[in-house]
């Protein structure tokens, strides 16, 4: 061991710039919620431009938003909803050393990922097969009225952008959690207490949050 | 419920916890889907507020309980609330737009805009 770290009494490594292992693992958390911070800014930009839009074409969006099946839309949301369940038992279970449970645990939360990759999937090829793509072969629903389709379009792209950037967040989740498994199993020392598990953990429930807006803001909007 | 501190004093929330959370966000999703789909006679601005109010309680649930910040330090339920008051700000922008009308520019309604128009009455 180096020079600049020491075993606390419970064996965790403190870092030469801590005094406790609980400092130490407080700022690990913190530079995750930093981190979150910037997510915020990411995705806000994009929740202004929808209220900007929503706002000026208000009866246009009414309409498309019938385009949606709120059925795949409520299916993802509990999906993501259980797995964000799941994720916090991992970190439950990997405060307790239980590893075998924690491992279990982050892998139903891939498997829900997963589900929800799959949903999305069925979700996008449906609006392709629809003529729904906004690029120039885009053609609006016949529920809009001739010279607004260009507004039909915007609502279009902004789900194709929101939605996909969030199902990008998801995909990068799943490779983060299946590396901390394989990391866990190993018995790697940078995943030796459960503050890797619980900073994965606050990503997850990060792309959870982003999902339970966009649900109602895309498939529920009312007329 | 009794809470558990056999790891240097950080918070474990229990089972039972996080299981009566995960049940009252199912039952919030459930009641989203039947306010827009059941319940669709509500007028559009209180359909509106119901639907972001139940949103808003969810997304309570899960930075509490799942996210732990009820249980964490002050540092970290201020980092909590800057990134809320920070998402909020973006909105500040919405002002913006919604006072351009009041003072219209001439030309400005017959300039191509990718936002609100300048002008009441005026639609791009």
């Amino acid at each position: 061991m180096s020079e600049h770290a020491a075993h606390n009494e419970g064996g965790d490594v403190v870092y030469a710039q801590y005094e406790t292992i609980e400092q130490q693992q407080e700022s690990y958390v913190v530079g995750m919620w930093s981190f979150l911070v910037t997510e915020i800014m990411f995705f806000g930009g994009l929740f202004m431009v929808y209220s900007l839009y929503r706002w000026k074409y208000v009866d246009v969006w009414s309409k498309m938003s019938t385009e949606l099946d709120w059925r795949w839309g409520g299916l993802n949301t509990t999906i993501l909803l259980i797995s964000s369940f799941f994720v916090a038992m991992a970190v439950q279970k990997a405060q307790k050393r239980e590893t075998k449970a924690q491992i279990n645990y982050l892998w139903l939360t891939v498997l829900c990922a997963l589900g929800f990759l799959c949903v999305k999937y069925v979700e996008y090829q449906a609006k392709f097969h629809h003529g729904l793509w906004p690029d120039a072969l885009y053609t609006a629903p016949h529920i809009i009225p001739h010279g607004e389709e260009g507004y039909s379009r915007i609502f279009m792209s902004l789900y194709f952008a929101m939605t996909g950037l969030h199902g990008a967040h998801v995909a990068i989740g799943i490779i983060v959690i299946t590396t901390l498994i394989f990391m866990t199993k190993a018995k790697a020392p940078s995943v030796s207490d459960f503050v890797p598990t619980e900073m994965v953990g606050l990503y997850w429930h990060f792309v959870d949050l982003v999902w339970i807006f966009l649900y109602p803001l895309f498939y529920l909007i009312p007329k | 419920m009794a809470s558990q501190f056999p790891q240097h004093g950080h918070h474990i929330t229990p089972t039972k916890v996080l299981g009566w959370n995960l049940f009252w966000l199912l039952i919030l999703m459930a009641s989203t889907v039947l306010l827009a789909r059941v319940f669709h006679f509500l007028p559009t601005f209180p359909a509106n507020m119901a639907a972001l109010g139940i949103a808003v309680t969810k997304a309570y649930l899960v930075i509490n309980i799942f996210m732990g910040v009820k249980f964490s330090t002050k540092l970290t339920k201020m980092y909590a609330i800057g990134g809320f008051v920070w998402f909020m700000l973006i909105f500040g922008i919405l002002v913006d737009y919604a006072t351009r009308s009041w003072e219209p520019v001439p030309g400005w309604e017959k300039t191509p805009s990718s936002s609100i128009p300048r002008v009441p009455g005026i639609k791009e």
